[in-house]
């Protein structure tokens, strides 16, 4: 019973770097559009110039 | 997407001579050659794929505008801010911007323009952030880049950029999350000390339970709560009673009761219930204030009316300056269908202006010099001289963006009734846990901390606190989702109390439209007339120009150049060589103040050689129409058109919608006093209108919904507005608040009840205070869902077709 006493203390720990993380992704603008970027992933990327030739 | 529809806009297209866009290897068939520029430059910057994400059709194209004279210094430093001598930054509002595709094509375009740093765009708010490097590239070029792509962009200020929306929404996120992880480990320790209650537990592990339990409520009271502690402390220091003061003195003794509870190994501790109650008054605030965020959109529009431009009279003629470097006592040149920058006195000569902005009048009221004009209306006549008497924030326009502010972050009537009826509740359960504790402290004084801290805790206000704003948050959402945007929230309540509702006519029941028969033909056919005027106004929204392009729809397709709007007038282009003019009578003939032929709405297509056609418009009633009038009817309400219509024409649209009461060749004067006489008689009256015709009026009913269409939406007499144009959502609008109030006034039964059944129970000392703890959990919880249930059923409308007219919306 007495490994609680570790494992809970180090949960928190987590916790903390968990809410930590979060605040970082806030602040830089992470959950600001939580619209637009799910499309991104769905469209291949651009050729390399607007004019280059298909090989 | 059919092949009838323009692959660009989805507008119907041409049925002779279609125009063909090449998009990856297949032609498409557009419906003008805007659309087919746009889709083709979209193709060679090899963005196509916006063909295949997008969900909705996009602008229909319009050319492109001059921005040049954004590059003026005086506008830039406005609007563009520099971080350091190779990095600006400027926030640009795009109109068009209509789904996340859209967003994607910006992003991708715009990265490819050699200069641009950085761009970020939220198809929600439908703003693009850009960076760019003003060595290399002009702002003036990005929009004209916007342009190309068929969006119209707006620069907003600098001070946007640091937005307080957006640290607000940031920092209510980052409480809510906090709140939401400190209550799980709240609980969760919470859960083992009551199994412990029971089956017995280590005193060692039990008192370091508590502590962990104090250190993870810790955050959420002191940093999630924070909103509620400061916002008690201000109203106190005002002198005044809100909900956030039993929410705070709530929070604050559990919180300090329990914390005394662990230091001196005392009693039970309430770290779970202090945060769940934090967290749910979180959740309820975050809603709300999304909503505001919304709201505050309609005010951004309402911003864009003032013009950022001037000509200003100098010693060596006119100058174009920046509208924030006028000075009072400038004087500035006004064109023709442009806007009037500030405030001020016309100088001269006597013109007509358009204000139906502020006065909801539309047709142009004649004035003489020596009279004030303001901020914001058009120039119908012009050019005319102004002395500009207020600038900025001291303009009309900048008063009602004021007022529309205001109202969008004041707190609802509702809201402030259950404040009122919550601070007279925290007084008396003060009252009762003081009662309860000096009793106790007479007969048992080891029961009396037990028995004041379950007052306090199965008291607690939070069912009260959540009643109202769960409720009316919780509409509003629901109703956001069906394109129905509640501007003020005090209007939901009217809406659902109305029981009398007036329509204005032309724009909300019916719609502009022109039958062929009417047209009245001087020269050629009536196939070329409707071809050069569907050409003409190829690029207008308005409705009487989306209905003139309906109308020729069939005919020979022409194609018109060097187009010119002249706003409240009409417009001008040329057609194989031929330069014509459509619009009012006098503009399209040259001759000033001249009504030719007495039908003075009549649109007139001319040439310089005269008159070719008159177009006398008629109108048709919109879809839905029918159906909301029959299913209101049922409901018990009473139905009544007002209308500044001939008679004739009002009494044969009451006859179609079977309404009996109507009043025709209104003015609005005539109005003002109708919504009178029917409020002495005790009804509550709800005016439906365009939001441009209807202002004064509106804004006298009880509740004013307005038709949005474009910039009738920025409108601030109006407290509910139907974005989507769809009638039927008024209907939706009405059930979803009348569903409101009856969970608002059970949610507020219930917590009434409750009180009253456990504050006796744990004065005496019935209820332990783990108990006291679940009970009042439990009383919030049921709060919420119950205010949750708005909206679930999903109300379906009987033969509620799709209009035709949303896909121009």
């Amino acid at each position: 019973m007495n490994i609680i006493l570790l494992l809970i203390p180090i949960s928190l720990v987590l916790l903390g770097v968990g809410i930590w993380a979060f605040f970082w992704a806030v602040n830089h603008a992470q959950f600001d559009d939580l619209d637009t970027p799910s499309l991104t992933p769905l469209s291949e990327d651009r050729p390399a110039a607007p004019d280059a030739e298909e090989p | 997407m059919n092949a009838q529809a323009c692959f660009h806009c989805g507008e119907a297209n041409p049925d002779s001579a279609p125009i063909l866009a090449r998009v990856q290897g297949r032609q498409h068939a557009v419906c003008c050659p805007g659309c087919k520029a746009a889709a083709e430059w979209i193709e060679t910057l090899g963005l196509a794929d916006y063909y295949r994400l997008r969900s909705g059709p996009a602008q229909r194209h319009d050319g492109v505008a001059d921005h040049a004279a954004w590059d003026r210094p005086a506008l830039a430093r406005l609007h563009v801010r520099s971080t350091s001598a190779d990095r600006a930054q400027v926030i640009v509002l795009v109109d068009g911007l209509r789904c996340s595709a859209c967003a994607w094509l910006i992003e991708r375009a715009l990265r490819g323009i050699d200069g641009v740093l950085d761009v970020g765009v939220n198809a929600l708010a439908r703003r693009v952030s850009l960076e760019f490097d003003p060595r290399r590239i002009k702002l003036s070029s990005l929009l004209a880049a916007l342009s190309r792509l068929g969006y119209v962009p707006h620069p907003l200020t600098a001070g946007m950029i640091d937005s307080q929306r957006q640290r607000e929404s940031r920092a209510a996120l980052k409480r809510l999350v906090v709140a939401g992880l400190g209550t799980m480990q709240a609980m969760m320790m919470a859960v083992a000390l009551y199994a412990g209650v029971f089956d017995g537990i280590d005193p060692a592990v039990r008192e370091f339970f508590r502590w962990i339990g104090f250190l993870v409520a810790t955050p959420v009271v002191l940093y999630s709560a924070q909103p509620f502690f400061r916002g008690a402390v201000r109203e106190w220091r005002a002198r005044r009673l809100s909900m956030d003061t039993p929410v705070a003195l709530a929070v604050a003794l559990i919180y300090l009761a329990s914390m005394i509870n662990v230091f001196v190994g005392g009693h039970e501790i309430y770290f779970d219930s202090v945060s769940m109650f934090v967290l749910f008054l979180l959740l309820g605030r975050h809603l709300a204030m999304r909503a505001r965020h919304r709201a505050g959109d309609v005010v951004d529009a309402l911003a864009r009316l003032q013009p950022v431009l001037a000509e200003r009279r100098e010693a060596a003629g006119y100058t174009t300056i920046a509208v924030h470097e006028l000075e009072a006592g400038d004087i500035v040149r006004v064109g023709s269908g442009a806007a009037i920058p500030a405030d001020g006195e016309l100088l001269g000569p006597r013109c007509r202006i358009d204000e139906s902005l502020l006065s909801g009048e539309s047709t142009p009221i004649a004035r003489e010099p020596g009279q004030a004009l303001i901020a914001g209306s058009l120039v119908i006549d012009g050019p005319i001289e102004v002395i500009v008497r207020h600038i900025g924030a001291d303009t009309v326009l900048a008063g009602i963006v004021r007022m529309v502010t205001r109202a969008a972050s004041e707190r609802p009537a509702l809201a402030r009734l259950a404040d009122a009826r919550a601070a007279r509740f925290v007084v008396r359960v003060l009252a009762a846990t003081l009662i309860t504790t000096l009793a106790w402290a007479w007969f048992d004084p080891g029961r009396a901390l037990p028995a004041a801290l379950a007052v306090l805790v199965v008291s607690c206000p939070c069912a009260f606190a959540l009643a109202v704003p769960s409720a009316l948050t919780r509409a509003v959402a629901v109703l956001a989702q069906r394109g129905v945007l509640v501007v003020d929230a005090d209007a939901l309540e009217a809406l659902a109390r109305a029981d009398r509702f007036i329509f204005d006519k032309t724009g909300t029941l019916t719609e502009p439209n022109f039958e062929r028969a009417r047209v009245e033909v001087i020269r050629g056919s009536l196939e070329q007339a409707l071809g050069i005027a569907a050409a003409l106004e190829q690029s207008n929204s308005h409705p009487l120009g989306l209905a003139l392009r309906r109308a020729g729809a069939s005919a020979p397709l022409k194609t018109a150049t060097a187009l010119r709007h002249v706003q409240g007038a009409g417009v001008e282009g040329d057609i194989e060589g031929i330069r014509y003019r459509l619009g009012r009578a006098d503009f399209s003939l040259h001759a000033p103040g001249a009504d030719t032929a007495g039908d003075g709405d009549a649109l007139v297509l001319a040439d310089p050689d005269g008159v070719i056609a008159r177009f006398p418009p008629s109108e048709q009633l919109r879809p839905a129409a029918a159906t909301l009038i029959r299913s209101l009817g049922d409901a018990g309400i009473k139905c009544e058109i007002l209308s500044g219509d001939r008679a004739a024409r009002v009494a044969h649209i009451a006859g179609l919608l079977a309404i009996d009461e109507f009043t025709a060749a209104a003015s609005p004067v005539d109005k003002l006093a109708r919504l009178a006489v029917l409020r002495a008689q005790g009804h509550v009256v709800a005016m439906v209108g365009d939001g441009i015709n209807d202002a004064p009026v509106l804004a006298a009913a009880d509740v004013a919904i307005a038709i949005g269409e474009g910039s009738a939406m920025a409108h601030a007499a109006s407290g509910i507005l139907l974005a989507s144009s769809r009638l039927e959502s008024l209907l939706e609008a009405r059930h979803v608040a009348a569903e409101m109030l009856v969970r608002l006034k059970q949610n507020l039964n219930w917590a009434l009840a409750y009180n009253l059944s456990a504050v006796p129970l744990a004065a005496l000392g019935f209820v332990p205070p783990w108990l006291a703890a679940i009970g009042m959990s439990a009383s919030s919880i049921v709060v919420i869902l119950n205010s949750l249930r708005i909206g679930r059923h999903a109300t379906a409308w009987p033969d509620a077709p799709r209009p035709v007219s949303e896909a121009v919306a």
